[in-house]
């Protein structure tokens, strides 16, 4: 190893970034059109790539990024940050290139929006030609939002040297010996955003031309969108000069478009005979949508089906079990318009453990819904489904 | 170095060099005339130096008093010099020499101050002593990167808030530091290296890239700046960056010249004594009795401490004899264990872990503490002091007559 690491600290985590590593997250962040989008999202995979594993080796195997793998290049197109979640606390990594340790500094985003804001921020100094991610403090998001230092120049709440916690190992006792001790300060949620102004910011936001469109716009507007993943998945598509997302139809049709399968979803056929009696015809072969999640440490299975002709165009969206056993009293299956408000019968209840959750629903032409269930799925993210 | 003799030369004499090499002590005069009249008024009630460190500091505490920081920067020109000593030494390279360490550590006496908590059971020698030695260490590290960085590189490579603090100390006014640093924003968002690695070779930026940070700059110099702003041309922003990258290095080498200086003649300090005399008695009472809790605390700690030393596996007590006790870096840690360095680093912090979870139950077992991040802070650095401590059987600290 290098001359540069020798003088390093016990009190700070040191670790390698191996060559393969570091050529997966060259060779994962070149999707990225824009330079600084490209790089931002290098430095991040590098972070993640590194501190994951170590986490997950070292302490708690089921830590996870967050949220799902899919939004990672939509969060980092646009914001500096790495969130892992561990259980119910989540840690977000400040990656920098700074060969100082002058500051902490958090982009608004991860601290004021309230499905965002993490736990503790740690400070990931990432040395790129010596190949190591270095944690050299860390801060509560307390700690950042009550004595951090507002820049509104770069949006970003930050802490000097010394007012960080310079010795990680604290971090960890922390986590053993108080780990519910109080980290977030209170944080207002944002005025929610009707659909045409959400498009109307993607259409102004999407231009690539804007170099930093997090500093665009106010960021009550921004954070609103942002918060949204599939408002945020848009604006990311429209950046890099993607077209328009394909209906639920479409992908039924002819195949699931590449960011259809990041976000997990997968086209299944079966004969109905198997699927059970759904009122279609006998010996048509039925095409559905389905998307494994997990809820509460089980399998569950999200599917959506059809239920009669694109011009009448009347969805089912199913919740199941992905081991066919019950689905917990108490579960619901929820959807949303775009713009997150709720409709006439738009959710089903488990009042006592059920086979399934469903709800059927006629859209207009077009028309975007978001799902989602209670509890939240893991590393969920918003996404909008097009019918 | 020839030993201090007495209590007025404790905390009013300062180290000189001559070249590498130390030549004696300096006394500031106004410094020894405060400490003569200290222990005059107080009956020399305590000789232990490490008392009147405590009063000073509880002065400095109470007024920022820059005669009481001057009389705990005398104080500390042994901890400074052994800090410096042990990093010079350890780190194999000839460019950085004891007196540079020492001055990197001796400037850090505010900070040292600031962080210093004496509730926490510890000592301002030993407490100075953990953080000089990794001020010296970050400070090598960050001189080494820089000195490979090319200007563009290390533009890349600064924080915010360094680059603004090496345009602070060239004087630039403050009108100026807002453009430079929404310069710096600008070219750092769009120069960014097109290649995985090799990110300290970069070179000036291509006529294209410049055009489209003058154009950003442009856009943005009426929210960032003030609506007034002008226009900056690409070589009025190559001109600011530069002297931005220039700042920077300067910040990294600073002229050291008068910070361990006595300070020449004036009347300040000595028309501020009375009020400090006042204090006196209160602050020696105080002291006195804090000083009394502190060793039996400091007694308590070491138990639990050896305890939890004697409770890991013989691997982790050799990395921690080997790093604190003989000063090895972690490079030669892995060589001697023949191990990846990033190994030695792992199980070097995982054994460190274990030692902090023992002394924070400790202090929740005993003192009845509610645990938090913040109490874990103190906590940590009461148990570098300890460590550092522990494994010099030799105790350097307290030792002037060890000769280097």
């Amino acid at each position: 190893m290098t001359f540069n690491a020798a003088l390093f600290d016990p009190t700070q985590i040191y670790l390698e970034i191996p060559a393969a590593v570091q050529a997966q997250a060259w060779q994962q962040s070149q999707t990225l059109i824009a330079p600084q989008s490209r790089w931002q999202a290098y430095l991040n995979q590098l972070c993640l790539n590194t501190v994951l594993p170590w986490l997950q080796e070292e302490y708690v195997p089921s830590a996870k990024a967050w949220p799902q793998q899919r939004s990672l290049a939509n969060i980092w197109a646009v914001v500096n940050g790495t969130a892992v979640t561990v259980d119910a606390t989540r840690f977000v990594f400040i990656p920098t290139e700074t060969l100082d340790l002058g500051e902490l500094r958090v982009p608004k985003e991860w601290i004021d929006l309230p499905s965002w804001a993490g736990n503790y921020y740690l400070g990931a100094q990432i040395n790129i030609d010596e190949g190591y991610v270095r944690l050299w403090g860390y801060a509560t998001h307390q700690h950042l939002k009550q004595e951090g230092q507002y820049d509104a120049n770069d949006h970003s709440y930050s802490l000097s040297e010394t007012q960080v916690i310079a010795d990680l190992n604290a971090l960890a006792v922390a986590r053993q010996l108080c780990p519910d001790e109080p980290t977030q300060a209170a944080i207002a949620p944002l005025p929610p955003l009707a659909s045409t102004q959400a498009n109307n910011l993607i259409q102004r936001l999407g231009n690539p031309d804007l170099i930093t469109p997090r500093l665009a716009v106010p960021f009550e507007l921004w954070g609103a969108l942002l918060e949204h993943g599939g408002w945020r998945q848009r604006l990311y598509e429209q950046r890099q000069g993607m077209p328009e997302q394909q209906s639920v139809w479409q992908w039924l049709q002819s195949g699931l478009t590449n960011l259809a399968q990041q976000g997990g979803w997968e086209r299944v056929e079966f004969q109905p005979s198997l699927a059970g009696a759904r009122g279609t015809e006998a010996g048509q072969t039925e095409v559905l949508l389905v998307r494994q999640l997990a809820i509460a440490g089980q399998p569950y299975e999200l599917r959506v089906l059809p239920q009669c002709t694109p011009a009448e165009n009347i969805w089912r969206f199913e919740l199941r079990h992905g081991a066919g056993e019950q689905i917990p009293g108490g579960f619901k299956l929820r959807l949303l318009t775009e713009d997150l408000r709720p409709f006439e019968n738009n959710e089903d209840v488990a009042i006592a453990a059920t086979e399934v959750l469903y709800i059927e629903v006629a859209l207009a032409p077009g028309e975007g819904m978001v799902w989602e269930t209670e509890p939240l799925p893991e590393n969920y993210d918003r996404e909008i489904l097009r019918f | 170095m020839r030993p201090r003799q007495n209590l007025v030369e404790i905390f009013s004499t300062f180290l000189q060099f001559d070249g590498d090499r130390v030549s004696g002590w300096a006394t500031d005069g106004r410094l020894r005339r405060s400490m003569q009249g200290c222990l005059e008024q107080s009956n020399a009630s305590s000789t232990a130096d490490h008392f009147w460190a405590l009063y000073w500091y509880k002065i400095w505490q109470a007024q920022s008093q820059p005669l009481a920081e001057a009389h705990l920067s005398a104080y500390l020109q042994e901890v400074g010099y052994w800090a410096a000593q042990k990093t010079a030494t350890s780190f194999a390279s000839s460019q950085y020499t004891l007196s540079d360490c020492f001055q990197i550590a001796i400037a850090r006496i505010a900070t040292v101050l600031k962080g210093f908590n004496p509730k926490q059971g510890s000592s301002l020698k030993n407490y100075a002593a953990s953080l000089f030695s990794s001020a010296i260490k970050e400070l090598l590290r960050q001189r080494q990167e820089v000195d490979i960085c090319t200007d563009w590189a290390l533009l890349r490579k600064l924080s915010q808030k360094r680059l603004i603090e090496s345009l602070q100390n060239t004087g630039i006014p403050a009108e100026a530091i807002a453009r430079y640093v929404l310069a710096w924003n600008c070219f750092k968002t769009l120069y960014v290296p097109n290649q995985a690695t090799a990110t300290r070779k970069l070179s000036k930026p291509d006529p294209d890239t410049w055009a489209a940070i003058a154009k950003l700059y442009n856009a943005e110099r009426h929210n960032q700046v003030v609506v007034t702003e002008p226009q900056a041309s690409i070589e009025t922003l190559e001109k600011w960056l530069l002297a931005s990258a220039k700042a920077a290095r300067t910040y990294l080498y600073p002229n050291f010249v008068s910070i361990n200086a006595p300070q020449p003649e004036q009347g300040e300090f000595i028309d501020n004594l009375p009020e400090t005399a006042q204090d006196s008695v209160l602050a020696e009472l105080i002291a006195e009795e804090e000083q009394r809790d502190r060793q039996d605390q400091l007694a308590q700690i070491s138990t639990a401490l050896t305890a939890a030393i004697a409770n890991l596996d013989p691997p982790s007590q050799q990395l921690l004899q080997l790093y604190y006790q003989q000063s090895l870096t972690q490079q030669q840690m892995a060589a001697q264990l023949d191990m990846k360095q990033y190994t030695v680093s792992r199980r070097l912090t995982k054994a460190r872990e274990t030692l902090l979870l023992a002394l924070t139950q400790w202090s929740r077992d005993t003192l009845h503490i509610t645990l938090t991040s913040d109490v874990l802070k103190d906590t940590s650095t009461v148990l570098e002091e300890w460590l550092q401590t522990h494994y010099s059987p030799s105790d350097s600290l307290s030792r002037p007559e060890q000769s280097p």
